[in-house]
């Protein structure tokens, strides 16, 4: 009992890492309706410049991440005023540009590190939580915490403020925004850029937890990407549900069938649901359509 | 060409006769020629006193750094080489042909067979790209001689202009397991048959092969393999393998793996609590990542099979200090790994089978090599020369362990420096 209960907790920390990774992303996915290659290696960016400030500074990730994650935001708008911009007409190129993105930032890190894999953290991500027989790591659960929390702001922000509720009015009908006034590109502007944020923000917390190498974000990515679409395209608490589902599911397929096989396990689940429900579990039925459709 | 144009007889008037232009035409024709000719010959010298080496290896791209690190061996040995006055008379040459994937590795050796004319290759930091580069280079009949890619399909493929200075995959197995029954158990006062081991490795050929070896030759020995986990080396999450682990209790965590997926293991049972006596990584687990990611404490105690360390004794690597001083005096830094050290340990057994044969021509090259016969502790890696298959079964891995932060070598016997030795194990953690 103690051993499913230690497997649980294990894949909700896991599904924590993902919904972190995977609420950015979501939220440009839903909005701008751009699929971002270049997600990950955000992240990676996030995680390089929080080792930056902790070598050379000092700096904790979990205070350097007030500075990291709003310089990758700012990196996301430069990327939404002039790549995804100028591009608007060509949904394919946007996309296209995004995977551009990501080899551009992946050989810029690979020329200035070598190639060469930096860690940090030897001590303070040592810290682990034991009750009876179940042993928490404290990073992973910060990174829980954390991602709980995003979650329940960004919900706020999307339905509380008016500039939340105009990226939600842009996300549900981009024609219907513009005549009620909302200016459709500074809001693609401000999403990408929050998406960009979070991203930065989730390397800053994920930097204790694993090496960094340019590729890390790939690492990453494909999780994401399954995570946002089996939990609902736009949907907030989508990502966030969807990675604990991605997470827990991981951990029990692999310790109960086996460690090679957890990926296949949920990636069967990924594809049932897209059969059944391509808008994904709390996304807006359509959602995965309407955007495109637009577009063209 | 410049003095032509400027003589006199051939600039002078047009006022001259037919006659006289024409003889001076000849005699332009003629100064050209020869002076064409003696430009062909005094570059065919050159190239003749030239003996090409093409050094393939990963120079751009994700492996690039190590790529590099194996080369800087290459050069440091060819630098000496020069200095004692070239080979077969000739001043060697080193090419870099940058191959960072197997594709590219077909390009790279085409390229520096037909452009650059190079006599013989030399790799590789990476078995895929030696697997694609040597067998270009037999399409051009030169010889690959492989220092440091370690698959063991490379020799059972048979290539005829292949050979191998350095250990293969095996010998990570073989290494590994002598580390455990001649050091571990004991350290833990225990017989092999008593002793239980988790086998983890990434899951692509490298660490699979070597896994399966490693099960075989420990169960041959009595041990108990209580565990076999396999995981992907981009892998985020190991909390499901570990888990399994904790449950068999083993002794020994053998680990074998890339950088950031040991690191992760590490952190994982760390967080877990699972604390085997005993830890033996095979291939990474030696850089200063390890120690930033974990710390000096938690790491003590840690074993590691590799190439053999700069600290290893001047008995076992003659000369290995002073590729260490060479090393720091050419490049102004500290190796980045003992790679290099196996690097250039391997060009100068080439370089020795090159002056014994006379030629750089693969027959000639492959009889020399196939009887050589020189004792173990000859090159600074503690490498010998005895060629069976056109592998040298007289190179070898040695094991280091982290004591204080530092690596220390403590396997082979021979290899350990005076005043060094084996601590902390069982591991305190």
């Amino acid at each position: 009992m103690d051993q499913i209960l230690n497997v649980l907790i294990i894949g909700l920390l896991l599904g924590g890492i993902y919904g972190l990774v995977s609420i950015g992303l979501n939220l440009i996915f839903g909005v701008v309706r751009i699929v971002n290659f270049a997600q990950g290696e955000l992240v990676m960016l996030g995680m390089y410049g929080s080792y930056f400030a902790y070598t050379q500074f000092n700096i904790s990730p979990y205070l350097s991440f007030l500075v990291v994650a709003p310089l990758v935001g700012l990196i996301g708008i430069v990327i939404q005023r002039f790549v995804i911009q100028p591009l608007r007409a060509e949904s394919n190129m946007q996309i296209f540009a995004t995977f551009g993105l990501l080899m551009m930032f992946q050989n810029i890190m690979l020329m200035v590190t070598k190639g060469e894999a930096y860690s940090i953290g030897g001590e303070s991500s040592r810290w682990s939580l034991s009750v009876g027989e179940l042993s928490l790591s404290v990073v992973r659960l910060i990174v829980f915490v954390a991602v709980t929390l995003i979650t329940v702001g960004l919900h706020i922000f999307l339905n509380k403020t008016l500039t939340g509720k105009s990226i939600r009015a842009v996300t549900q009908d981009k024609l219907g925004a513009r005549a009620m006034g909302i200016n459709v590109e500074r809001t693609y502007l401000l999403t990408f850029g929050i998406g960009a944020t979070l991203a930065g923000f989730a390397g800053a917390m994920l930097t204790p937890i694993y090496s960094i190498t340019p590729g890390v974000g790939g690492n990453f990515i494909l999780a994401a990407f399954a995570v946002v679409v089996l939990g609902g395209l736009g949907s907030v608490w989508g990502a966030y549900l969807g990675g604990l589902i991605v997470g827990v599911v991981e951990a029990l397929a692999g310790y109960y069938i086996d460690p090679v096989l957890r990926s296949a396990v949920w990636f069967m689940i990924f594809l049932v649901v897209l059969m059944v429900r391509p808008s994904g579990l709390l996304g807006m039925v359509g959602a995965e359509e309407v955007g495109f459709r637009e577009q063209n | 060409m410049k003095k032509i144009m400027n003589d006199p007889k051939i600039t002078s008037s047009t006022s001259h006769s037919t006659a006289t232009g024409l003889r001076m035409g000849c005699k332009a024709v003629l100064h050209t020629a020869l002076l064409t000719g003696l430009l062909a010959f005094s570059g065919l010298t050159s190239a003749q006193q030239t003996l090409k080496i093409g050094a393939i290896n990963p120079y751009s791209g994700p492996m690039a750094l190590y790529g590099t690190e194996v080369t800087r061996g290459y050069e440091l040995a060819v630098e000496e080489i020069n200095k004692k006055g070239g080979l077969l008379g000739k001043k060697v040459e080193l090419i870099r042909g940058d191959a960072s994937t197997p594709q590219q590795g077909i390009a790279t050796v085409e390229q520096l067979a037909n452009n650059d004319k190079v006599d013989l290759f030399l790799g590789t930091y990476i078995s895929a790209i030696s697997l694609t580069a040597s067998d270009t280079a037999a399409r051009y009949n030169k010889l690959y001689w492989e220092t440091n890619a370690v698959a063991q399909n490379l020799i059972d493929r048979g290539l005829p202009n292949f050979i191998r200075s350095g250990p293969d995959s095996a010998a990570f197995s073989t290494t590994s397991v002598a580390t455990i029954k001649y050091l571990v158990a004991p350290a833990l006062k225990k017989e092999m048959k008593d002793l239980k081991v988790w086998i983890e490795h990434e899951d692509s050929i490298y660490g699979s092969s070597i896994a399966n070896s490693q099960k075989i030759s420990l169960e041959a020995l009595g041990a108990k393999v209580v565990m076999m986990g396999a995981h992907s080396s981009k892998s985020i999450d190991m909390n499901d393998s570990v888990l399994r682990a904790k449950q068999a209790n083993p002794d020994v965590l053998l680990q074998t793996g890339y950088v950031p997926d040991g690191s992760l293991l590490l952190r994982t049972i760390r967080d877990q609590g699972v604390k085997p006596p005993a830890i033996v990584f095979v291939g990474t687990g030696d850089t200063k990542e390890t120690l930033d990611a974990l710390g000096a404490d938690f790491i003590e105690g840690l074993l590691v099979v590799g190439y053999p360390k700069y600290d290893i004794s001047e008995a076992y690597g003659p000369g290995s200090k002073a590729y260490l001083k060479a090393y720091r005096a050419k490049y102004n830094a500290e190796p980045l790994a003992p790679q290099s050290m196996a690097a250039y340990s391997g060009t100068m057994i080439l370089f020795d089978s090159i002056k014994t044969a006379g030629s750089t021509e693969v027959d000639k090259v492959r009889a020399v090599v196939e009887k050589m016969d020189v004792p173990e502790s000859t090159y600074p890696s503690g490498y010998g020369a005895k060629f069976t298959k056109v592998q040298n079964v007289r190179s070898n891995f040695t094991t280091a362990q982290w004591q204080a932060g530092k690596m220390v070598t403590v396997f082979l016997k021979e290899a350990i420096s005076p005043g060094a030795a084996l601590k902390n194990l069982p591991r305190k953690q």
